[in-house]
């Protein structure tokens, strides 16, 4: 069901869910879009936050020899890209991972469809900023927003008018498309090549930041670690030269090794193993990146031309 | 999310930071004029030593063997109390102060006046070790010792000279400014002993032999001058001395000094003209310059590069000495050095008085101890105690076995630090700091550029801020009223220092600002000597070309060389309690050419004997391409290696910055 | 957990024996954990309901420190991964190559509880006499099983075989309908298979025991992967006919 909200209606189901929810939102400060706790709606910015809300479910560090649990939270004012980077991860890590999961079941994300790509994004290639699935999700357009949840939360909306227009998302859906086109995956499981150049030439650039990975919101990977204060986890990036090294040494000894595995970690590992690319085309890793390395060219590259 | 600066390196990036217990969470500020909101990998994994379980957190005093914890009140009344003995009964040039670039102006500036309220100017910091030489050559040259432009301005240029950098993993941000600028077409000249990340990717990459430099600038200087690339009209207007520079030039055809560089001529050649004609050309150098016994004439050569080639003073050129601290440009500009007050004033300027009148004091007029005088007055007696904030020397500092000699003869030692680290076991008295995600306060960047320090945590237990430690120190030293906040600490300081005049606390949040900041300039100042020199003309100087200290001979025949790596800072007190960082980089490690390697059998990994004439040390080999034949390299960061015990006492005579880039040594499977 | 065994197998390698019976089968293994040091992940070398052992050559730095400390409280967690697949096949050679020999030493004890050790052939080399683990053990299976045993190079005490563990394999020649086991160092590995196909093995009755960097154990922290696997979620065990085509398989 979808819902027609006014602003004052909007505000009225912040209120609902903050009865129940800690509330943190997409806020301006200082310039930029961050996560921060909010006490009212009018305080959500629409723009896309300068990085993902990854860190609600998986902390940057912690000790895992605490028991997971987790406050209700529900963060107002993400992006579907973020939100489908979450459910991508669910593949994965889901009830494996008793912090994530928990997190997981006790988060609400209320996402914002975008009306507009945001530069360099290309999320149409992954199906767009209308999701099929989301806690509750919400399409500004017109003066009016257009909410709809999940069964688990529809209890939000009750009373609320139901909107005379319920394609309004899958049209949203189409124009966007139309409207921006797309980047043809183009079975790039397939063509991407284990000794393409890209590779190396991206490692000549590449400083080993990390900020790919951090950035990402697909991104899971962790270090496992104790110090003397418990059994950490932290994230941890696979563009490290020692991600993968042992005793008895390394299986990707270079640079160009360690960024091939992320794209076809990315492009041909998870769509083989959970049917999904492992990335939802925010542009969050092109963002970051202090020297310009485009996933969008991995994808576009002609590998058959080498 | 709290706006504060990275504490690592002099690029100064703005971090966002949310630390709550021991978990936090960090990201660039992406409207950052210095960063754009990136951040490289100690930005992102190397926060976490603030929060580390080992962190000092409460006064201590030594009796006997063991430590006490003792209040801030008995901690402060003792050493007040001592130092005053110290003073009456030995002078006050028996006192020696080490600042720290890690810290903040404000406490940079209280430690200089509280030293020099006492009477001495035996105040310095490693600033010394890494770019005194900066400070004696390019006040000696354009009279500002800073860099000339800011990071935003490299995207104008057209020409990067890198010497004496490995700009991607020192100041990394700083480095992909420079590879997204080639990528765009901009041309690059690398010169180093190493094959640096930049070096692959340069248009001339000029490999040459460690201490060299003056005889390969000045064979470029050479190639210009011949081929007319010269700005005769820079020189003629904007310059003095060209003609005695001329006549020195003139000995350094390239074909001659390639037997000193190694560098074959037709690449010297090339690197000229790219240099001298495809302009605004940038030149940036790190410690690879400065670390020398001839590092000031290495400042003043570069300087003669820019100054005949016109390329100061416009949008998009000019000279970068990257700065290694993340506050080493303020600590020097606080006059945290023993020939300076605040702003760079000589102690026998009548300046002076100003400071005399601010601070209501009699100061000391002649120059103080430096940095590694220090120590061996410390042997000899002249010096009886020492108040150090935040260094760790018994890592870092040459001649090392004169360090250890030198604390260990000691009445006083007084150690100020956020970890019980290898210098703070000498000490009689520790003072637990604040690290610089718990404190307020600015710091200054490599472009100058003044950046407000915001706490986005508390210090662990009884730990305290620096500047209120020292002020709490001074207020009762000198029987003054203590500081009330950085904020009224920064207020004196722009009284003090006319370059910093302008600049309101208030104003440089959450963008920071380049100084000079006055008057005339009232939003700072990005490109500096537009229309003048800070001295009037920029003076060429004539500099001839001297060897190094120690040069490779049959019993030492490799030239040693020591730095920094990628993952980690220093002697590793901060980034080797990272997890990450230190699985990255876990181990000490000497870089030695695949040549070398199998001359003397050595296979990667091998733990390896290296001696030199000053001190011995064991560590694995890392068989690697990068480096050249004949020379090996050993970062310092490692107290299993201490690569220092190998590096002797060859000072600067300007600048009195030792030479760790040029030790004679051999190795030994 | 404290082992109630502590024996030396060579100058780096040894074994630890606890109370708890194995609750693993063969080719399983547990992250074993020292608090403040880290967690490893180790091979079960004991069969089903035998005393819990492992076999530990002491290169990491959790290996090392609980040789160091043999009175450590050990964390076990687990047990993790797939299980050699020897029921229901006609014949099996397992080949070892070094520290690989653990879990074929559970293969030998799983089978022999289901009374089925006349099927299995194990190839075991060690580089030379000093660095073979399980010395008194080997003496008995080579009188309960077809247990042969190599050295890269001998020295005056050794008068068995000497040469790579590959070298052993055209003598197995005749098992060649069966399964192979292999496991050891990658190269050790590589060679192995190449001997194998050579002898009439066929890349579906070839299975690889693959060691990875883990951290979890549980297909969360995403350093073990082999292509688009996870080798403690999907392994360590895979079947080389599954895997032929990763370039980074016998990394």
């Amino acid at each position: 069901m979808i819902y027609e909200l006014t602003r004052d209606d909007m505000e009225k189901l912040y209120q609902r869910i903050s009865q129940e929810y800690e509330t943190f939102g997409a806020k301006e400060e200082l310039g930029e879009v961050i996560f921060s706790r909010i006490s009212s709606f009018s305080e959500v910015s629409e723009e896309k936050s300068s990085y993902s809300p990854k860190d609600f479910l998986i902390k940057r560090s912690e000790n895992i020899l605490e028991v997971p649990r987790a406050d209700k939270k529900a963060v107002f004012g993400v992006k579907s890209c973020d939100l489908r980077g979450f459910q991508i991860m669910d593949l994965q890590i889901l009830n494996k991972d008793p912090f994530y999961t928990v997190r997981r079941e006790n988060t609400i994300f209320v996402n914002f469809v975008c009306n507009e790509m945001c530069n360099g994004g290309f999320c149409t290639s992954f199906g767009g900023p209308v999701l099929d699935r989301y806690d509750i999700q919400v399409l500004h357009r017109d003066g009016k927003y257009f909410v709809q949840a999940d069964d688990r939360y529809e209890r939000f909306l009750t009373g609320f008018k139901i909107s005379q227009d319920q394609n309004v998302f899958s049209r949203h859906s189409q124009e966007f498309l139309q409207r921006y086109g797309k980047i043809d995956l183009n079975g790039i499981e397939k063509r991407m090549k284990w000794n393409s150049k890209l590779w190396s030439e991206f490692a000549s650039y590449c400083i080993s930041c990390g900020a790919c990975n951090y950035s990402c919101p697909t991104c899971y990977c962790i270090d496992v670690y104790d110090d003397e204060t418990g059994r950490k986890k932290e994230w941890d990036s696979c563009i490290l030269e020692g991600f993968t090294r042992t005793a008895a040494g390394n299986v990707r000894p270079e640079l160009s090794d360690r960024l091939r595995q992320r794209f076809y970690h990315k492009f041909k590992y998870y769509k083989l193993s959970k049917g999904e690319y492992l990335c939802t085309g925010c542009n969050r890793c092109v963002d970051d990146c202090p020297v310009d390395i485009d996933i969008k060219e991995v994808i576009t590259h002609d590998y058959d031309k080498e | 999310m709290t706006l504060t600066v990275c504490p690592y390196c002099g690029t100064g990036c703005q971090i966002e930071v949310d630390y709550s217990g021991d978990h936090y969470t960090v990201h660039g500020y992406t409207r950052s004029v210095v960063n754009e909101g990136k951040l490289c990998i100690k930005g992102y994994q190397g926060l976490s030593y603030a929060g580390s379980h080992d962190r000092i957190t409460s006064p201590m005093i030594r009796r006997g063997e063991s430590w006490v914890n003792v209040s801030w009140e008995e901690a402060i009344d003792f050493v007040v109390k001592r130092l005053r003995e110290i003073r009456d009964r030995y002078g006050p040039d028996a006192i020696a102060f080490q600042a720290s670039a890690k810290c903040t102006n404000e406490e940079n500036y209280l430690l200089q006046k509280i030293a020099r309220m006492m009477g001495t100017n035996n105040v310095d910091h490693c600033a010394r070790s890494c770019h005194s030489s900066t400070v004696a050559g390019l006040i000696r040259t354009l009279g500002t010792a800073a860099a000339t432009g800011s990071i935003r301005s490299l995207k104008s240029t057209e020409t990067f000279f890198v010497i004496g950098s490995n700009t991607t993993e020192q100041h990394p941000i700083i480095g992909t400014t420079i590879i997204k600028q080639k990528k765009m077409g901009k041309k690059l000249i690398v010169a180093d002993p190493r094959r640096t990340k930049l070096a692959s990717m340069a248009d001339v990459f000029l490999q040459f032999r460690p201490g060299s430099d003056v005889a390969l600038l000045n064979s470029m200087m050479f190639v210009i001058l011949k081929k007319g690339l010269i700005d005769s009209d820079f020189i003629k207007n904007r310059t003095e001395g060209f003609d005695e520079f001329a006549q020195e030039i003139e000995k350094y055809p390239p074909e001659l000094t390639e037997q000193i560089t190694g560098v074959p001529p037709d690449l010297v050649e090339k690197a000229a003209e790219i240099y001298a004609s495809n302009r605004p050309s940038a030149i940036l150098y790190g410690m690879g310059i400065t670390q020398h016994i001839h590092g000031t004439e290495n400042v003043m050569s570069v300087s003669n590069l820019a100054l005949m080639t016109g390329n100061l003073g416009k949008y998009g050129s000019g000279i970068f000495p990257l700065r290694g601290q993340n506050n080493v440009q303020g600590s020097s500009d606080m006059g945290a050095l023993s020939e300076f007050y605040p702003g760079y004033v000589p102690p026998d300027s009548e300046k002076v008085e100003t400071f005399e009148k601010l601070w209501e004091a009699k100061l000391p007029r002649k120059i103080g101890l430096m940095l590694s005088e220090m120590f061996d007055a410390a042997i000899d007696g002249r010096v009886k105690a020492i108040y150090l904030m935040g260094e760790n020397p018994v890592i870092t500092e040459a001649n090392l076995s004169e360090v250890e000699k030198g604390l260990k003869n000691l009445e006083l030692f007084v150690v100020q630090d956020i970890f019980m680290t290898e210098t703070a076991r000498y000490a009689n008295v520790l003072l637990p700091a604040s690290s610089a995600l718990e404190k307020e306060g600015t710091f200054t960047n490599t472009e100058r550029r003044i950046q407000r320090v915001v706490p986005v945590k508390d210090p662990p237990g009884e730990a305290r801020p620096d500047w209120w430690i020292l002020s709490q120190i001074y207020s009762k030293l000198f029987d003054r009223e203590a500081y009330g906040s950085p904020e009224d600490i920064f207020n004196e300081i722009r009284l003090a220092i006319p370059n910093y005049s302008g600049a309101k606390y208030a104003d440089l949040y959450p963008d920071g600002k380049q100084w000079p900041i006055n008057d005339q300039h009232p939003d700072g100042t990005e490109i500096l000597h537009v229309d003048r020199f800070t001295r009037g003309l920029g003076k060429l100087m004539a500099i001839p070309y001297r060897p190094p200290s120690e040069s490779p001979d049959d019993q030492y025949p490799f030239i040693l060389t020591t730095g920094r790596n990628y993952y980690h800072w220093h002697s590793g007190t901060m980034t080797r309690r990272s997890d990450i960082l230190e699985r990255e980089s876990p181990n000490p490690y000497v870089e030695i050419s695949v040549n070398d390697a199998k001359r003397l059998s050595i296979r990667n990994g091998q733990t390896v004997t290296i001696e030199s004439r000053h001190g011995t040390i064991k560590l694995p080999a890392m068989v690697t391409s990068k480096i050249p034949d004949g020379i090996v390299f050993v970062p310092f960061h490692f107290k299993e290696a201490r690569v220092n015990l190998l590096v002797g006492e060859n000072l600067d005579p300007y600048s009195k910055i030792p030479e760790f880039k040029v030790v004679a040594v051999r190795v030994k499977a | 957990m404290k082992p109630i065994k502590f024996r030396m197998e060579t100058d780096d390698t040894y074994t630890m024996v606890f109370s708890k019976k194995t609750d693993s089968h063969a080719g399983q293994f547990y992250m074993l954990s020292v608090d403040g040091v880290g967690e490893s992940p180790i091979s079960v070398a004991s069969g089903f309901c035998n005393p819990l052992t492992f076999s530990i050559k002491a290169v990491g730095s959790v290996t090392r420190y609980i040789m160091e400390h043999r009175d450590a409280e050990i964390g076990l967690r687990g047990p993790y991964g797939n299980v050699w697949p020897w029921k229901g096949s006609d014949h099996i050679v397992a080949i070892a190559g070094g520290i690989g020999i653990p879990p074929i030493k559970a293969l030998i004890e799983d089978m022999e509880s289901e009374g089925n050790l006349h099927d299995l052939t194990v190839l075991y080399g060690a580089r030379s006499p000093r660095d073979i683990v399980y010395r008194n053990e080997i003496e008995a299976w080579k009188k309960k099983l077809d247990f042969r045993v190599t050295v890269d190079s001998g020295d005056s005490s050794w008068n068995g075989h000497v040469g790579v563990v590959t070298t052993l394999i055209p003598g197995v020649d005749e098992f060649r309908k069966g399964r192979a086991f292999v496991i050891g160092p990658p190269i050790m590995m590589k060679f192995s298979v190449q001997e194998l196909l050579k002898n009439g093995f066929s890349p579906e009755n070839i299975y690889l025991s693959l060691e990875r960097r883990m951290e979890c154990g549980i297909g969360v922290c995403g350093h073990c992967n082999l292509g688009q696997w996870y080798v403690c979620e999907s392994g360590p065990i895979f079947r080389y006919s599954d895997v032929m085509n990763e370039p980074e398989l016998f990394l």
